[in-house]
C-alpha cells in the first residue's frame, strides 16, 4: 500500500505530449495501411458507430426548438418545424434558470480554485519536503480514495444539519475541495512534483527562497500540465454533482443545473420535455464547445486523471 | 495560510543544518522551519479528510450498529441488528442483484466496445481524429443531461421506436421492461464514458512494438492471431485494470438511475446505492443505510485493493 | 511501505497521531452526536399556554401553494398575532412540493429544525401520531374557550388518536368523489353520469364501457384514476373499496392485499387498462381538468380545477360488486414536541380551527365538524357547487367512509408495494399471483 507503488496514472513533468493524441500522429511508427477496401468498410463502421455518440445531442437540441405538439410527432423529424424560442423562454421562466446556472458555475469554479491552491500545496509538500511523517500521513490521505462519497453521504448529511448548513451552498463548496474529491488531486500533484528535478528548488534555496516561496515560484509555473488536468477533473466533477445536491439543498433558488434539469416537471411529475430539453442544451453546448477547443487537454487531463472522478 | 511560511535570513539560509553546531544555533533551523512549513501546507487537506472522509467513515460504521428512528428522536445501539435485517431483506438483495448485473453488464459492453474502437482508431486512416473527438465527447457532457436525453429517446414513443417505426419495427417500452430497462441503464452508461476507456486501450495499443508484430508476421500468423497474441497479450493488464475501475465506478451509479428509472420497474434497477439514498433519504431508516453503506464500502474496498496489487504487480505502460 | 527503513517508520506514525487526533475528534463528536439530540423537553398536557419571555415566531408547513389557501391562512394568523401580541411576532407557513412533503418535514426534524406546526398525510398519520414526536392536544383544545369539541366528529379523529389522545387535528375531511365531462360523453354517444346514477347505472363495470366508449369515440382517455400514475397505488382504495377489499388489516398487521374481493378489484383496473383501454395506460398521462378524460376520481377539493370550458357534473363513488363505499382523505395539523414553543404552537392550532375559523377553511378543507357539515353551511363558503351537489357528494359523501391505508412504516411498505406491483401493470400480468407475491413482501414490513 506504500504510495510509491500506486503512481502511474498521472501526467509526468514536462508530459505536454499526451500518448493518445500525439501517438496518431507519429508516423516514425511503421504501421502497415489496410488496403482500400478494408479502409472504406473501417470508415463507414465508424461512421455508424458514432450515430449513437452524435445523435442524442442532435435529438437534444433540435428538439428543444420545437413546439411540444411536435416533440413526439409521427415520422419523426431531424429538424424542427415551426422553429421556436418559447421552451427556451420557458426554461428561463419556470424556474430561476439564471440563478442555478451561475450556483453551478460559481461553485465549479471556486470549488477549482481551492482544489488546485490546496491539493498542490499538499502535494508539492508531500512530494519534496519529506518532513518526518509525510508519508504517514499521505497515506491516510489516501483513504480518501478508497471512500466513494455515496458511503459517507448519511454522516455528512448529519455532520452539514449541525452546523445548519443545510440549504447552502456550503456542504458543495467545502467538501469537495478538501474531502474525498480533492484527494485523486493531490494525488496527481504529489506524482507530478515528484518526478520535479532537484535542481531547480537548490538553485531556489541558493537564491535564499523560503520553503513556501520555492513552492509558489518554482515549482507551481512547471507544474501547469498537472494544474491542467487538475482543473478540468475538478471543474466538470463539481459541475456533475447530483447525490450532494440532492441531499444538501431544498431550495429551488439554491439549486444546481443537474438537479435543476429534473425540474422541468408539470403537475403530474411528467416532463415538459422540449423545455427540459432547453435547459439541457444551455448546459451542455458550452461545455462541449470548450471541450472541441481544448481537446487535448481535456483528453489528458481525464483520461489520466478522471479514472476515479 | 500562504503569509505562514517564514522566509529564510541570512544565518540560516543554509540548506543542511549543521550537526552540533554552535550553541547559541537557533531552535528555528531551517530544516525544522521547512518540516513546518511541510506541515503547516498539508494541513488543510488533511483536516479536510479527517473532518469529511475518515470521521464520516468512522461514524457510518457507528450509525450502522444503531436503530435511529428519526422522528421518534431515539437512537438505540442494536450491535449486528441491521446487518441481520440486511441478510433477510429481499429489497437488499433485489439491490445486490441489480448491481452486480449492473456492474457486469457495464464492464462487458464497455470493454468491449471501449477496445474495438481503440483498435478501430489505431489504424492509419483519415478522420480517425475526429471520430476519437466523437466518441469521447458525452464524457464532458454533465451525467444528468446526457441522462435526460436518453430518457426521452427511450420513451415509448420516442425517438428510438420512432425511427424503428420508420424501419417497420416495432420497439419495447424501454424504461418499463424488467430486462429492457436494465439494459437502457447499461447502455446509457456505457456510451456515455467509453470514450474514456477507449483512450486509455489507444494509449495501450500504441505502445505495442510494430517490431513485434512484424515479427509474428514473418511467422506466418494472420491478423488476428497477431492480435489474439500480440497486441492483446501485451495490453491485458491494462484491460484488466481499467475493468477493475469500470466496476468500482459502476457500484457508484446513482444519477441515471434517478433520472431514468427510479429503480423500476419493481425493483429491477434499484442498485445499491439508490437503495442506500432510499432507506436514508426517503424513510429515514439511516441507521439501516448506514449499514448498506458499510456493504458498499466493504465491496469497494476490496476491489480497490485488487486494483492496487494489480498496478504494483504490472507497471503500468503508457508512453 | 517497502523501501523505508524501522525507524523511520515508527518515528512517522508517532509524529502522525497527535496532528490528526484533534480534528478527527471534533468530526466524530459533531457527527457521532446527530442521533441523540435532546427529547426531553415535551411540555406537560394542559398547561395553559405560558407567556414566552418574548414573542416568538411560528412556522407551519404545508403542502399547497395555492395563493387563495395561503391569504386566508395569513389572514387568520394576523388575527392571531393581532390578539396575542405578548405570545406570537409572526407565523409563516412554509409550503413545500407535495411529493416529497413528508421526506421533507422529517428532515426538518432530523436536523433537529423541526416546524411548530405541519400537515401531515393520513397515509403517514399513524407514524407521526405513534412515533412520540407530536404534543397531545385534548387538554389545549378542551381548555380553549368556545371550542366546542363535542362538535368534532369521532369518526374523523379515530386516524389521529393513540390511546385516546389525539395527536393531530383533521382540518380537512374530504370525501372523494367522481367528476364527469358530459360533453365528452355526448360525443361519444353515452348517457351522462347523471343519467347513469338515476338509471341505477352508477356502477364500476358500467363506467369501463363508457370509458371504453370513449376513448373509441373520441381518442381522449375514459376514466381516470386521478394521482395514481400507476404509483401511488393507495388511491387506488377509492376503487377497491366498492369490491369490499382492504389493503391491510385495521390493526395494520396483516396483509389483505391477495383478499379474493382485492383480486377482483385489481383485475377490474387492469382490465380497464389494458383490455377495455377505458383508463390510460401505463406512461401516459391526461388531465380531466383538460379535458382530456371523460371521467376522473379524485378529492372535492379539486373542484377549484374546473371552469366553463365544458359541461361538468360531480358523483358520488359508484357501486361496485360489494356496494357503494365512500372513501375520504384526511390531512391533520400535528405540534411538534421537539419545536421550541409547542405551547403556543397548541395555542394557535386551537385558534385556527376553532368554529369560526373552520367555518372558513370549510370552503377550501371539509372540518371534522358534525355543525359544518350540512349543505346548507357548506354552500355559504363554496360558490362552484349547488347545495344539492354538496348535500349529495360531502355530507353523504362522508357518511361511513374509510380513509385511504395507513400505517406506522407506511413509506417504505408504499415503496415496496408500489415495486412488485409493477409487474401488475403490463397486458398479461397474472393478478393474483403478483397480489400474492406483493403480499409475501410487504407482509415482514406490515409487521416491524
Amino acid at each position: 500500500m506504500s504510495p510509491e507503488t500506486l503512481t502511474p496514472l498521472a501526467p509526468a513533468p514536462g508530459g505536454d505530449r499526451d500518448a493518445p493524441s500525439s501517438a496518431t500522429r507519429t508516423d516514425g511508427r511503421r504501421r502497415r495501411r489496410l488496403p482500400r477496401p478494408g479502409r472504406v468498410a473501417l470508415f463507414l463502421t465508424l461512421c455508424v458507430l458514432s450515430v449513437p455518440f452524435v445523435f442524442p445531442t442532435w435529438w437534444m437540441v433540435t428538439t428543444s426548438f420545437k413546439p411540444i405538439s411536435q416533440v413526439f410527432a409521427f415520422p419523426p423529424s431531424l429538424w424542427p418545424q415551426d422553429a421556436s424560442l418559447q421552451p427556451y423562454r420557458d426554461a428561463l421562466t419556470l424556474q430561476p434558470f439564471a440563478q442555478q446556472y451561475w450556483n453551478s458555475l460559481y461553485i465549479a469554479v471556486l470549488v477549482t480554485l481551492g482544489t488546485i491552491v490546496f491539493s498542490s500545496m499538499a502535494g508539492y509538500a508531500f512530494a519534496r519536503v519529506r518532513f518526518p511523517g509525510a508519508d504517514a500521513l499521505f497515506v491516510v490521505v489516501l483513504l480518501g480514495l478508497l471512500v466513494p462519497a455515496e458511503v459517507t453521504i448519511v454522516p455528512l448529511f448529519q455532520l452539514v444539519n449541525r452546523f445548519g448548513l443545510i440549504d447552502t451552498h456550503w456542504p458543495l463548496i467545502v467538501i469537495p475541495m478538501l474531502g474525498a474529491p480533492s484527494v485523486l488531486a493531490t494525488f496527481i500533484m504529489r506524482q507530478f512534483f515528484l518526478a520535479l528535478p532537484s535542481e531547480l528548488e537548490d538553485a531556489g534555496r541558493m537564491d535564499g527562497l523560503s520553503r513556501f516561496a520555492i513552492y509558489r515560484r518554482i515549482a507551481m509555473p512547471l507544474a501547469r500540465p498537472a494544474v491542467a488536468a487538475v482543473a478540468i477533473f475538478t471543474f466538470l466533477h463539481s459541475w456533475n454533482l447530483f447525490l450532494e445536491p440532492l441531499v444538501f439543498l431544498s431550495s429551488k433558488e439554491m439549486f444546481t443545473l443537474p438537479q435543476a434539469l429534473t425540474q422541468y416537471v408539470d403537475a403530474y411529475g411528467g416532463p415538459i420535455w422540449n423545455v427540459q430539453l432547453a435547459a439541457t442544451t444551455m448546459t451542455v453546448v458550452p461545455v462541449l464547445v470548450v471541450f472541441v477547443l481544448a481537446q487535448r487537454q481535456f483528453v489528458q487531463g481525464l483520461a489520466h486523471t478522471g479514472l476515479k472522478g | 495560510m500562504t503569509t505562514t511560511a517564514p522566509r529564510p535570513s541570512a544565518t540560516t539560509g543554509s540548506p543542511v543544518s549543521r550537526r552540533g553546531g554552535a550553541p547559541r544555533r537557533p531552535w528555528l533551523t531551517y530544516r525544522r522551519r521547512d518540516n513546518l512549513t511541510g506541515l503547516l501546507m498539508v494541513s488543510p487537506q488533511l483536516l479536510g479528510s479527517a473532518a469529511f472522509v475518515i470521521g464520516p467513515l468512522v461514524a457510518v460504521v457507528w450509525y450502522s450498529l444503531h436503530e435511529w428512528r428519526v422522528l421518534a428522536n431515539e437512537f438505540t445501539f442494536v450491535g449486528a441488528g441491521n446487518y441481520e435485517r440486511l441478510a433477510a431483506d429481499p429489497g437488499f438483495h433485489d439491490s445486490l442483484r441489480a448491481t452486480g448485473l449492473f456492474s457486469v453488464g457495464l464492464v462487458v459492453f464497455n470493454i468491449s466496445l471501449a477496445l474495438a474502437l481503440a483498435v478501430m482508431l489505431d489504424q492509419k486512416l483519415r478522420g480517425t481524429a475526429v471520430f476519437r473527438t466523437l466518441f469521447f465527447s458525452p464524457v464532458v457532457v454533465t451525467l444528468v443531461a446526457w441522462t435526460i436525453v436518453w430518457g426521452f429517446l427511450l420513451q415509448d414513443n420516442g425517438g428510438i421506436n420512432a425511427f424503428l417505426e420508420v424501419l417497420g419495427l416495432d420497439g419495447p417500452n424501454w424504461l418499463r421492461g424488467e430486462s429492457t430497462s436494465m439494459l437502457g441503464v447499461v447502455v446509457v452508461q456505457v456510451l456515455k464514458n467509453v470514450g474514456l476507456n477507449m483512450v486509455l486501450f489507444l494509449a495501450a495499443l500504441q505502445g505495442v512494438p510494430e517490431e513485434l508484430k512484424e515479427a509474428a508476421r514473418m511467422d506466418g500468423a494472420g491478423p488476428w492471431r497477431v492480435f489474439r497474441s500480440i497486441t492483446l497479450a501485451l495490453i491485458s493488464p491494462t484491460i484488466l485494470l481499467v475493468s477493475i475501475i469500470t466496476v468500482v465506478g459502476s457500484l457508484q451509479v446513482f444519477a441515471q438511475i434517478a433520472v431514468l428509472t427510479q429503480g423500476g420497474p419493481g425493483t429491477s434497477t434499484t442498485v445499491l446505492v439508490y437503495y442506500l439514498y432510499q432507506q436514508a433519504f426517503q424513510f429515514k431508516e439511516f441507521g439501516y443505510a448506514s449499514a448498506v453503506a458499510v456493504v458498499l464500502f466493504g465491496i469497494v474496498l476490496v476491489l480497490t485493493l485488487i486494483q492496487w496489487g494489480l498496478r504494483r504487480r504490472f507497471v503500468f505502460h503508457e508512453s | 511501505m517497502g523501501t523505508q527503513t524501522t525507524t523511520r517508520r515508527r518515528v512517522t506514525r508517532r509524529r502522525a497521531l497527535p496532528v490528526l487526533a484533534l480534528p478527527l475528534t471534533m468530526a466524530l463528536l459533531a457527527a457521532c452526536s446527530g442521533g441523540a439530540a435532546d427529547a426531553d423537553d415535551a411540555p406537560a398536557p394542559g398547561a395553559e399556554a405560558p407567556a414566552p419571555a418574548e414573542p416568538v415566531d411560528l412556522r407551519m408547513t404545508v403542502w399547497s401553494a395555492n395563493e387563495d389557501h395561503l391569504a386566508l391562512f395569513d389572514e387568520i394568523a394576523a388575527e392571531y398575532v393581532e390578539a396575542n401580541p405578548d405570545l406570537v411576532s409572526s407565523i409563516t407557513f412554509e409550503p413545500l412540493p407535495f411529493d416529497e412533503y413528508t421526506t421533507a418535514v422529517t428532515t426538518q426534524v432530523a436536523g433537529g429544525n423541526p416546524p411548530d406546526l405541519a400537515w401531515i398525510l393520513e397515509s403517514t398519520a399513524p407514524e407521526f401520531v405513534e412515533s412520540g414526536a407530536l404534543v397531545a392536544l385534548d387538554d389545549v383544545l378542551a381548555g380553549t374557550e368556545g371550542y366546542a369539541v363535542e362538535d368534532l366528529n369521532p369518526d374523523a379523529l379515530s386516524l389521529w388518536q393513540s390511546e385516546d389522545q389525539l395527536y393531530a387535528y383533521p382540518f380537512s375531511t374530504s370525501p372523494f368523489v367522481v367528476f364527469v365531462n358530459d360533453d365528452m360523453l355526448a360525443a361519444a354517444g353515452q348517457p351522462t353520469g347523471r343519467e347513469l346514477l338515476d338509471s341505477g347505472e352508477w356502477t364500476w363495470d358500467r363506467i369501463q364501457e363508457v370509458g371504453g366508449a370513449v376513448k373509441q369515440a373520441t381518442g381522449n382517455d375514459g376514466f381516470v384514476i386521478r394521482d395514481f400514475e400507476y404509483a401511488q397505488w393507495e388511491i387506488l382504495a377509492t376503487v377497491w373499496g366498492g369490491f369490499g377489499a382492504s389493503a391491510w388489516s385495521e390493526d395494520y398487521t396483516t396483509c389483505q392485499l391477495d383478499s379474493p374481493e382485492m383480486v377482483e378489484a385489481m383485475t377490474f383496473l387492469h382490465d380497464s387498462a389494458f383490455d377495455a383501454a377505458a383508463m390510460p395506460a401505463p406512461g401516459t398521462t391526461a388531465d380531466f381538468f383538460a379535458g382530456q378524460a371523460a371521467i376522473t376520481v379524485t378529492q372535492i377539493s379539486r373542484a377549484s380545477l374546473l371552469d366553463d370550458s365544458f359541461a361538468w357534473d360531480v358523483l358520488p363513488m359508484p357501486e361496485g360488486p360489494a356496494g357503494q363505499q365512500n372513501v375520504i382523505g384526511q390531512a391533520g395539523i400535528g405540534v411538534f414536541a421537539n419545536a421550541e414553543n409547542p405551547d403556543v404552537a397548541a395555542d394557535f392550532l386551537a385558534f385556527f380551527t376553532n368554529p369560526e375559523n373552520s367555518a372558513r377553511l370549510g370552503q377550501y378543507f371539509p372540518p371534522p365538524r358534525v355543525s359544518l357539515l350540512t349543505a346548507e353551511q357548506l354552500k355559504a363558503t363554496n360558490p362552484l357547487l349547488s347545495e344539492a351537489q354538496l348535500e349529495e357528494v360531502v355530507v353523504q359523501g362522508l357518511e361511513g367512509a374509510v380513509t385511504k391505508p395507513a400505517h406506522p412504516n407506511f413509506a417504505q411498505i408504499q415503496q415496496a408495494a408500489r415495486a412488485e406491483l409493477d409487474s401488475l401493470w403490463t397486458p398479461d400480468a397474472d393478478v393474483a399471483a403478483v397480489l400474492g407475491t406483493t403480499c409475501e413482501r410487504i407482509q415482514p414490513l406490515l409487521e416491524q
